[in-house]
């Protein structure tokens, strides 16, 4: 998303806003690249049973490349679901909150359990793939595939891009409520329009399937 | 056993799971920011260690990312968007609306079966059940049908995906309870065409009795000649149809595993698109960016809750559980209904994905242990349990005035609608969802007479 600067009339929360969409931009982008993986991974699963059909080859390689593919999709694509508002939230009680509420639990929500939840796992998983790298580790068929470190590293690596959503998911809503505080209603709206989080969630999902049935 | 705070310390995380959900935060997230905290609580009570969060990541590693039957997610969920953003699902609708036309609330059958045909494609209640509002309610409406009768059909069709095969959730409740995916699709096929079954009987005596609730659609809709009636139903009937045949057949065949299927029937949407001169670049883009967007909702909460079931289970909360279900000396079926009776509250306000998650792990050393005797095969007993708890909760998702289906199919309907009509619309089908599930506890033969037929 592009910000207009000269409306802002913040510098605070116009710095916080242009680090929040800048990370943005590079998560998002790398969890749409993740995305393509599923094209892939449906090629190796339909040659996987062709050849094993036909031409009876060993297919443990295969099969292993298969559940590679799929943790590296979804891995890549935690921080960008963050960022798009696609991890389920319970709405009962938060659908009847104000912006303002939704956007502090936001911040506090953020700061209690993604980044501890996450760098912790990112700080157990470097060791888990640096024992992996360590011990030259393959896999444990006889034909599979080799290099486990490297498929392992997207654990870390996907919880590390989660990591920066939450910055970046953070930074967004306390320029909001930075801009509540001072009044200045384009820091609010702009932060506001870069925050699915703070819409309300059944309009988003309307607006999300029309977008989709007017292509 | 003593009880101390120590002990209990497993309650109270599972209290603090429950009050921080409902702040509206992330499930995923809550998840393993509560492992995480209860974690170092018990690192302050010396009742775990802090190297322990290690294996959060082996089982994280293991039970997640090296699982080569939760493969089948992501394909059966690309298939699904697929099917649904190129248009397949739009034109099935209207074809079964053309071709039952004549028939007494024709429309609100058509949605019934559209409903059982897309049920594959079901990735999370919400956006189902806004789906297939936003596709049928308007066109009911606009042919002047009982808006109770619209609603209530449209809610119970829309849930009716995750109790149908192939559905998401029964493969994650196959992978959980380390039984075959194929057995549990098997063992879901008759309770959910049987739920279809019932549905349909009751709109068709209902509308024929009071036609008012459902006018007929116009005589002249739809295609002109007969050559064009039958190329539309070659065009948007027959392929959807194949396509789930073929998907569900190679794995009830043997054919197939799972996710061989599932990858099947993802490349089967891609050639149902190009076939339907809709694979654009722009569609191929969405589908696997939204695809892209479940997966990582789906695993992500897998992931939150291996780290909170894990740090759960070190606190002994697995002995807290069965201490507590032991005290209370139900006997099998009394477990067996405190369990239901657990996951219908719960129904109320979170998904299946929460609940299978969460709470499923917690039941499933206890549903081992189940005996219903001579009732039915004791191999069998954990396939049972899993249909009886997804017809459950599908019924909890529908039952007011919680029924969190409700809220969305009232969130997308036009204003028009009262929550109080919705209600009115659906208790009927909450009352034959019942029948069904009565009819599935007193005859297991329902649940378990094919994957036993099948697959001896």
């Amino acid at each position: 998303m592009n910000i207009s600067h000269e409306k802002l009339d913040n510098s605070l929360g116009k710095t916080l806003l242009n680090i929040s969409s800048k990370l943005e931009n590079i998560l998002v982008g790398i969890g749409k690249l993740g995305a393509w993986l599923s094209l892939p991974l449906i090629a190796i699963i339909i040659f996987d049973i062709i050849s094993r059909k036909f031409f009876v080859l060993g297919s443990t390689k295969l099969q292993e490349m298969e559940w590679h593919l799929h943790a590296a999709l979804f891995l890549l694509a935690l921080g960008y679901a963050y960022l798009k508002n696609s991890h389920v939230r319970i709405e009962v009680i938060r659908e009847g909150f104000s912006t303002k509420l939704k956007a502090i639990l936001e911040v506090i929500g953020v700061v209690l359990f993604i980044l501890p939840y996450t760098g912790l796992i990112i700080w157990f998983g470097i060791d888990f793939v640096s024992r992996s790298y360590g011990m030259n580790e393959v896999s444990s068929a006889l034909t599979g595939l080799s290099h486990r470190w490297v498929i392992k590293s997207f654990v870390p690596m996907g919880m590390a891009f989660l990591w920066l959503a939450g910055i970046s998911v953070l930074l967004r809503n306390i320029s909001y409520l930075i801009g509540l505080k001072n009044n200045n209603k384009a820091l609010m709206d702009t932060s506001q329009s870069m925050a699915p989080e703070l819409a309300n969630a059944t309009e988003i999902l309307i607006k999300d399937v029309q977008v989709e049935e007017n292509k | 056993m003593t009880i101390d705070f120590v002990t209990l310390l497993p309650i109270f995380m599972f209290l603090t799971l429950a009050v921080l959900l409902f702040s509206g935060f992330p499930v995923a997230f809550v998840l393993g920011g509560v492992g995480l905290g209860f974690g170092f609580l018990g690192i302050a009570f010396d009742v775990f260690s802090f190297i322990e969060f290690f294996n959060i990541v082996s089982r994280i590693w293991g039970g997640v990312c090296e699982n080569l039957i939760l493969v089948a997610v992501p394909m059966f969920i690309f298939m699904g968007t697929m099917l649904e953003r190129s248009g397949v699902a739009n034109d099935l609708l209207y074809c079964l609306q053309v071709l039952l036309r004549k028939v007494p609330g024709g429309l609100a059958l058509s949605v019934t079966i559209m409903g059982t045909i897309m049920a594959a494609t079901t990735g999370i209640i919400g956006a189902s059940v806004v789906m297939m509002t936003l596709l049928a309610l308007p066109v009911m409406l606009d042919r002047d049908y009982d808006p109770s009768l619209a609603t209530g059909t449209i809610a119970a069709s829309g849930t009716l995906g995750i109790l149908i095969p192939p559905s998401i959730m029964l493969v994650i409740m196959a992978d959980l309870l380390s039984i075959s995916v194929g057995t549990l699709f098997l063992a879901a096929v008759i309770p959910g065409f049987l739920l279809a079954f019932i549905y349909t009987v009751y709109i068709y005596l209902r509308t024929k009795f009071n036609p008012k609730l459902a006018p007929p659609l116009p005589d002249d809709m739809g295609p002109k000649t007969r050559t064009e009636l039958w190329k539309m139903i070659f065009k948007s009937f027959i392929p959807p149809i194949f396509l789930i045949m073929c998907v569900l057949g190679s794995i009830f065949a043997g054919i197939a595993t799972p996710t061989e299927a599932a990858a099947v029937g993802a490349l089967g949407s891609i050639l149902l698109a190009l076939f339907n001169k809709r694979l654009t670049k722009t569609v191929i883009k969405s589908v696997t960016e939204r695809s892209a967007l479940t997966c990582a909702m789906i695993f992500g909460i897998f992931i939150g809750a291996t780290a909170f079931s894990y740090v759960f289970r070190s606190l002994g909360g697995d002995d807290l559980i069965h201490h507590f279900v032991e005290s209370m000396g139900l006997g099998s079926w009394g477990i067996l209904f405190f369990m239901m009776g657990m996951v219908f509250l719960l129904g109320f306000f979170f998904d299946w994905v929460e609940i299978t998650l969460i709470v499923l792990p917690l039941f499933a050393p206890i549903l081992a242990t189940l005996d219903f005797g001579t009732h039915l095969d004791p191999t069998m007993v954990i396939p049972w349990v899993a249909v009886l708890i997804a017809v459950n909760l599908q019924t909890s998702f529908l039952t007011p005035p919680f029924g969190f289906a409700l809220f969305y199919l009232k969130g997308v309907a036009p204003s028009s609608i009262k929550i109080q009509t919705i209600y009115k619309g659906i208790i009927p089908f909450v009352i034959l969802q019942l029948v069904g599930l009565i009819l599935i506890i007193v005859f297991p033969e329902l649940v378990l007479w094919l994957p036993t037929k099948l697959l001896d």
